[in-house]
């Protein structure tokens, strides 16, 4: 056990604000909220039942192989084509750029099993197979690289601008600004990206599944749910989760090694780089081709399958929209505080346990969101917990990590100044939350907040196995329609999360074009 | 009597079920003007819901547990979900070997996974049993779905209750050996590569056929016309059934939707709306009369159920991934 004086051992700020002790304590609430459940299920797992001990199994081998390729595939391409679109539509000026930087976010609107089952639908009307790794790390990239856009841009926007101008007006090229000073300070916000990109990777179920690639994370619903070995299906997800641990460790390196500190929107934001002839066409390419390509693949099928469109889906449409935007508001609500929370305390208080448990508290995101709904529901029933609220528990824990990855990322670029300045000033924890931080935090907080909206408008396992009678939402049934290859049917549904993503996104604006 | 009794104890039915079809809801209502018992609706994937009440364990509120394919059925069945209940309607509505002999879960609508075949690349006479899709003239014709498909895994299982498990193995060999594509994860595209003829041959449910010949969409009703159905002897049946669960509180609700759900009235509705077949005969369907009659395998759905696991590792064995 850790002492108090260790627990409270100082980061990089010289004072710390007072009242911290009931940060703290709320701090291991939510760490403990979100661990329960699943700490819960692998004690169950691993020590109740069968005395059997816990094999991989046949397909074991396979199934980590087929997600570590996803992740590796995934993670390289999102990295690339998610930074040069951040760099391009947050730095550089082009015909449309204002439009394009809106449109990146549309991509994650698409639920990627509704993209493969689209594409798969498409592409056999046309007799051309879509099937296999290739196609998926295409399609997983496509739903998932607005992360890292997201994040990039908001550190090449706000970040080192001074840098930027003073490397400019040393006659470097845009190119070269961009290899020596932008990336290594966006590195820790591209880092977040992709790490949260890869974890939605490992969870992916529907896609992979649709396009017949072994996964751990269908590996664990297997084992668990048709085999019935809860010890085979907890020794996957440990693997799974392995690979997350991976991948969060590689993000804080890179994240400590390139430690700056600079004051949010304190620099008036102007492209610096003007594009002109041939560089700007592909600038205006590179940026328009993702969204264009999530809009397009439903967007054909709607098309050229328009007389299957069905009109008897319509009017359900309203109900299922009206519960999806109530959970998803809730969920974001109670999201944010907690990783505003976590955040705060990993800021003032670095003791290692401390910054172990925010850690720890992220985890959630890795494990596939059935495994934690069986969590949740063996949990639930002894506590006597209502399904929504165990939904809204779920919900919390699994995109904690989405919220907070930003937040900390954000957190780090915050010079501790200015903290030390709102404290001499009398201010209490509270305080300088209140009247420091979440002023000039407003634009990571917001790109948290609509990660986490559109993630719970699409989030399908949870909200599947969690819901009570009667309480279908948007999600729910374009996967029920989907998996019973309507493809038709679950259009219009499909249609509405997209619409609900663009308006997600549209609020963004604002904070994005700042000036 | 009936209706009086309904109106004393109105009460409320809750169902979990692995269907959805909007049309079901008309009638769930029909059984509510009926009886006066309200249902309520939870559908999900099957897996997912047999997991789910196996966690809910006694607080759950579910009453009636409908599950696609027998497989899913008898492990429900082993996870000690349903209570037994007896009911001389539901044991006259529903055959013997479409319903759990301890009256735990009773058969819905039947469903078959008839051979389909493209005309123009592989003689239809050449396929009368299953067997016959292991033979070398199909070699680079035959397409499958992957194992993963419960569908499949239920017609392995057929397939080894009546030859026996050598015979099983050798098929199976045969069948992976004349698969040249890539496994398909659904029926539908599959049935698309027939009629396109990237593939000759294949295996599938017989509703996908029908929803693509009722397609709206021209283009996949031309594709659909050039798929030709051969019914093997026998062919195998699966079923979509309901039972009542052990921890429901409104048992005799649940039994009666359940009474109401496989009557030969509402039955016909149950099948309708996915193009299967009602408990007996071939119904009114017109897409499916179309399709001609066939001879039902023998074997019953427990028996399916219980050789679930060992199909599926003789067909990881032979490769079938």
């Amino acid at each position: 056990m850790r002492t108090a004086a260790q627990l409270e051992a100082c980061g990089p700020l010289q004072a710390r604000p007072a009242g911290r002790q009931g940060l703290i304590a709320a701090a291991a609430v939510i760490s403990l909220l979100a661990l329960l459940p699943l700490f819960n299920l692998f004690w169950q797992a691993l020590f109740n039942g069968s005395a059997s001990t816990p094999a991989l199994g046949v397909d074991g081998a396979d199934q980590i192989r087929g997600t570590l390729l996803l992740v590796l595939g995934e993670g390289l391409s999102g990295a690339v084509l998610g930074t040069a679109i951040g760099w391009l539509t947050a730095m550089c000026r082009f015909p449309g750029r204002r439009w394009l930087r809106v449109a990146q976010l549309l991509p994650m609107a698409v639920p990627a099993y509704l993209s493969s089952a689209s594409l798969i639908d498409w592409g056999s009307h046309h007799g051309l197979r879509i099937h296999g790794i290739g196609w998926t790390i295409a399609l997983m990239t496509l739903a998932n690289y607005s992360y890292v856009v997201l994040l990039s841009t908001e550190s090449f926007g706000i970040s080192g601008l001074r840098l930027l101008e003073a490397s400019r007006s040393l006659g470097v090229g845009p190119w070269r600004s961009f290899f020596r000073v932008a990336l290594p300070i966006a590195l820790p916000a591209v880092g977040a990206g992709v790490a949260l990109s890869a974890m939605e990777v490992v969870n992916e179920l529907g896609a992979v599944r649709l396009l017949g690639v072994p996964s751990l994370s269908a590996g664990i619903l297997d084992r668990w749910q048709i085999d019935g070995d809860p010890k085979g299906a907890a020794l996957l997800s440990l693997v799974a989760l392995a690979i997350v641990a991976v991948l969060v460790a590689v993000e804080r390196r890179l994240r400590q090694r390139s430690r700056r500190w600079s004051l949010a929107g304190s620099s008036a934001q102007q492209p610096l780089w003007v594009l002109q002839g041939w560089r700007a066409w592909l600038a205006l390419l590179v940026c328009a081709l993702p969204p264009l390509a999530a809009l397009l693949i439903p967007g054909l099928w709607v098309i050229e399958g328009w007389q299957n469109l069905s009109v008897g889906a319509f009017r359900e449409l309203l109900p299922l929209a009206a519960r999806s935007l109530g959970l998803a508001l809730a969920a974001t609500g109670i999201t944010l505080v907690a990783a505003l929370l976590l955040a705060v305390v990993r800021r003032w208080c670095s003791g290692p346990a401390l910054q172990q448990l925010s850690f720890v508290a992220g985890l959630g995101y890795a494990v596939p969101g059935s495994v934690l709904a069986l969590g949740l529901i063996v949990l639930g029933g002894p506590l006597a917990l209502g399904p929504l609220l165990l939904l809204l528990w779920g919900y919390g824990d699994r995109f904690l990590a989405v919220s907070k990855q930003g937040l900390d990322a954000a957190f780090e670029r915050l010079p501790p100044s200015v903290d030390e300045a709102a404290i001499s000033l009398g201010q209490s924890w509270q305080g300088v939350l209140q009247r420091v931080h979440l002023p000039l935090l407003r634009g990571p907080l917001l790109v948290g907040a609509l990660l986490v909206f559109v993630d719970v408008v699409k989030e399908l396992p949870l909200t599947l196995s969690l819901r009570p009678f009667d309480f279908d939402t948007l999600a729910v049934r374009v996967f029920q329609y989907a998996s019973d290859e309507r493809v038709g049917a679950a259009m219009a549904p499909a249609l509405l999360i997209m619409l609900f993503g663009l308006i997600a996104a549209a609020a963004l604006i604002p904070s994005l074009e700042r000036r | 009597m009936a209706l009086a009794q309904a109106q004393s104890r109105p009460g409320e039915v809750n169902v979990y079920s692995g269907r959805h079809y909007n049309t079901d809801k008309a009638l769930y209502a029909a059984f509510t003007r009926r009886t006066g018992i309200r249902v309520n609706l939870l559908e999900g994937k099957d897996d997912e819901l047999i997991q789910r009440l196996k966690s809910e364990g006694s607080n759950s509120k579910a009453d009636l547990l409908v599950l696609v394919d027998a497989a899913r059925l008898v492990r429900a069945q082993q996870d000690n979900l349903f209570r037994p209940i007896s009911s001389r309607e539901l044991n006259k509505d529903v055959p013997a070997n479409l319903r759990d002999p301890g009256g735990r879960w009773y058969a819905l609508t039947r469903r078959a996974r008839p051979v389909m075949v493209n005309a123009a690349l592989v003689n239809p006479r050449l396929i009368r049993t299953y067997a016959d899709l292991a033979r070398p003239e199909l070699k680079g014709k035959l397409c499958l779905r992957n194992r993963a498909s419960v569908y499949n895994q239920s017609l392995v299982a057929d397939e080894l209750v009546r030859r026996g498990a050598p015979s099983t193995r050798l098929w199976l060999r045969g069948l992976v050996a004349n698969n040249q594509q890539p496994l398909f994860t659904s029926d539908t595209p599959m049935l698309r590569a027939v009629g396109q003829g990237q593939c000759g041959v294949t295996i599938a449910n017989q509703y996908y056929l029908a929803r693509l010949l009722q397609s709206d969409n021209s283009a996949d009703r031309a594709v659909a016309q050039k798929v030709r159905v051969v019914w093997p002897d026998p062919t195998h049946v699966n079923v979509t059934a309901g039972g009542v669960t052990r921890s429901s509180r409104n048992p005799d609700g649940a039994r009666r939707l359940l009474e109401f759900l496989a009557s030969p009235t509402s039955g016909e509705g149950y099948a309708e709306a996915n193009n299967e077949y009602p408990l007996r005969g071939w119904g009114n369907n017109p897409t499916l009369r179309a399709f001609g009659t066939f001879k039902a395998s023998p074997v019953s759905m427990q028996q399916l159920g219980q050789r679930n696991r060992e199909a599926v590792q003789l067909m990881t064995q032979a490769g079938w991934n």
